[in-house]
């Protein structure tokens, strides 16, 4: 069946199988190779996308059923230079052997987007669908905050470049 | 897996495409997929219900109606709902994930009719209703469920929308006991809403999950304890009752000794919960 979507803001037509999963699809067919598949049944979030500005597990969703839609996968993020939160799970080491990495960066990203200063209780909340088996999760907290607070920084350089701006 | 796929725009395409091929209807995916992945179940032809669009969710007469492909995430993000069905709010915040909320339906947990639905099990508290297409038939929820995974609807039918009455003034208990907190189905459930005056039981519902081939409710044991005292030792006397009825299952879960104890210590721990409530407010 041909869909066409939104794919890291690319739009995207593709005859693609009706029995494919998304994940298949986005991985063999799209190449977005950072979602990976862990459990394939909904627990590890390893597979995780945005899809429509929501996190979602990719291999719960048919790839058909993304006609329409807007996707995001980490590839997106960093052709847009929108690496705050990578850098920041880099930064406090909170990646070992990186399969999960790329779906706690995109419940990450969505969690931030709606609410840039989450407390610890909010980030354990938003981030209950990602499991990881090697970092523990006390850095990968460590990692959102810090991201959190890199986000600021990057808002208000540009508020105040605005400002400038505004002043000259 | 292979199969067709096919997003029909009508009730009526979509009703003469179920009753015609050996169809799945598709909302959240979040059951489906996994039992197309295990192949336990082998559909020729996979229905998107989202293709009918999404209704607002509604309230009247102190009832909230909920639209195919509602999902979870849509119900905890509206004000009204969450003002009103606060015990809902709770169970549904400790359904799967975020990822699965964003989206799983509570139409989808009731046709799948697992006996550890947790939005199933609510219904049965709530007087919950659904409304059929294309028949336009309005039946009670704990009618239509014919036991694990069995959903009493005509080929051609399918839930168009489902309907839960508030309980103005009722005090509410729900616990799940399950190997991880969020994920996952239960090992056993109990949900409670109770309405009470000074300490006496004016009206009670209770209802366990897991436990059974179904959702399981006594009307006759909830009206027995109508007008009683609520006392540790009415709810002794009433998880006596409980597990003398029940008779779960050993399964990969838990073994069926384990879930008839939790019978009647979850419902003890109910009434601690529940007086503790009242001792307070
Ligand atoms: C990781 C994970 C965790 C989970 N945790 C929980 C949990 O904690 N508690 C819980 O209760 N469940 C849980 N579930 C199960 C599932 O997410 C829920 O049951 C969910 O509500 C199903 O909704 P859906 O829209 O995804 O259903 P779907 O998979 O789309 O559909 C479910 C079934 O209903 C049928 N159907 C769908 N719509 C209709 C309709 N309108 N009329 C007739 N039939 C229809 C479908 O054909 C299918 O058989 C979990 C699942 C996963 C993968
Ligand atoms: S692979 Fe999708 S949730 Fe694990
Ligand atoms: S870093 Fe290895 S699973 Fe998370």
């Amino acid at each position: 069946m041909k869909i066409r979507f939104k794919l890291n803001n690319k739009d995207i037509e593709y005859d693609v199988e009706e029995y494919k999963r998304a994940l298949d699809f986005l991985r063999d067919d799209m190449r977005m190779t950072s979602v990976k598949e862990g459990c394939g049944e909904g627990e590890c979030g390893a597979c995780t996308i945005i899809l429509n500005g929501k996190n979602v597990n990719s291999c719960m969703i048919l790839a058909v059923e993304l006609d329409g839609q807007e996707v995001w996968t980490l590839e997106g993020l960093n052709e847009i230079g929108d690496t705050s939160i990578q850098e920041s799970y880099i930064e406090k080491g909170a990646i070992q052997c990186g399969f999960c990495t790329p779906g706690f960066i995109m419940s990450t990203k969505v969690l931030l987007d709606n609410n840039p200063d989450p407390d610890d209780n909010e980030i354990k909340e938003a981030l209950e669908g990602n499991l990881c088996r090697c970092t523990g999760y006390t850095k990968i907290i460590e990692a959102v905050k810090l991201a959190s607070t890199k986000l600021a920084e990057k808002n208000t350089t540009v508020a105040d470049k605005r400002g400038e701006k505004n002043a000259v | 897996m292979q199969f067709k796929y096919s997003k029909p725009k009508t009730i009526e395409e979509l009703s003469m495409l179920k009753s015609n091929y050996n169809a799945k209807l598709l909302a959240g995916g979040t059951d489906l997929m996994v039992k197309l992945r295990a192949k336990s179940c082998k559909p020729e032809i996979i229905i998107d219900t989202k293709g009918l669009g999404k209704n607002e969710i509604k309230f009247e007469n102190e009832k909230v109606i909920i639209p195919l492909n509602t999902t979870y995430s849509d119900l905890l993000k509206n004000k009204k709902f969450k003002e009103k069905f606060p015990m809902l709010v709770d169970i549904i915040k400790k359904i799967g994930s975020p990822q699965i909320r964003n989206r799983a339906t509570p139409i989808g947990n009731i046709c799948n009719a697992s006996p550890a639905g947790d939005f199933l099990l609510a219904t049965y508290l709530y007087h919950g209703y659904a409304y059929i297409k294309p028949t336009n038939k309005k039946i009670k929820i704990s009618q239509l469920i014919d036991g694990p995974g069995k959903i009493k609807l005509k080929p051609e039918e399918f839930i168009y929308s489902i309907e839960l009455k508030e309980r103005i003034g009722y005090e509410y208990y729900y616990e799940k006991v399950g190997k991880r907190n969020a994920m996952n189905i239960s090992i056993i459930s109990l949900g409670i809403v109770l309405k009470k005056k000074q300490n006496i039981i004016e009206e009670i519902k209770i209802a366990y999950g897991s436990v059974g081939p179904t959702i399981i409710r006594f009307e006759d044991l909830e009206k027995s304890v109508i007008g009683k005292e609520i006392t540790r030792d009415l709810f002794d006397w009433l998880g006596e009752q409980y597990t003398k009825r029940i008779n779960p299952i050993t399964d990969v879960r838990a073994t069926a000794e384990y879930r008839k104890k939790m019978v009647k210590n979850l419902l003890i721990k109910a009434f601690y919960n529940l007086n503790k409530t009242f001792q307070e407010g």
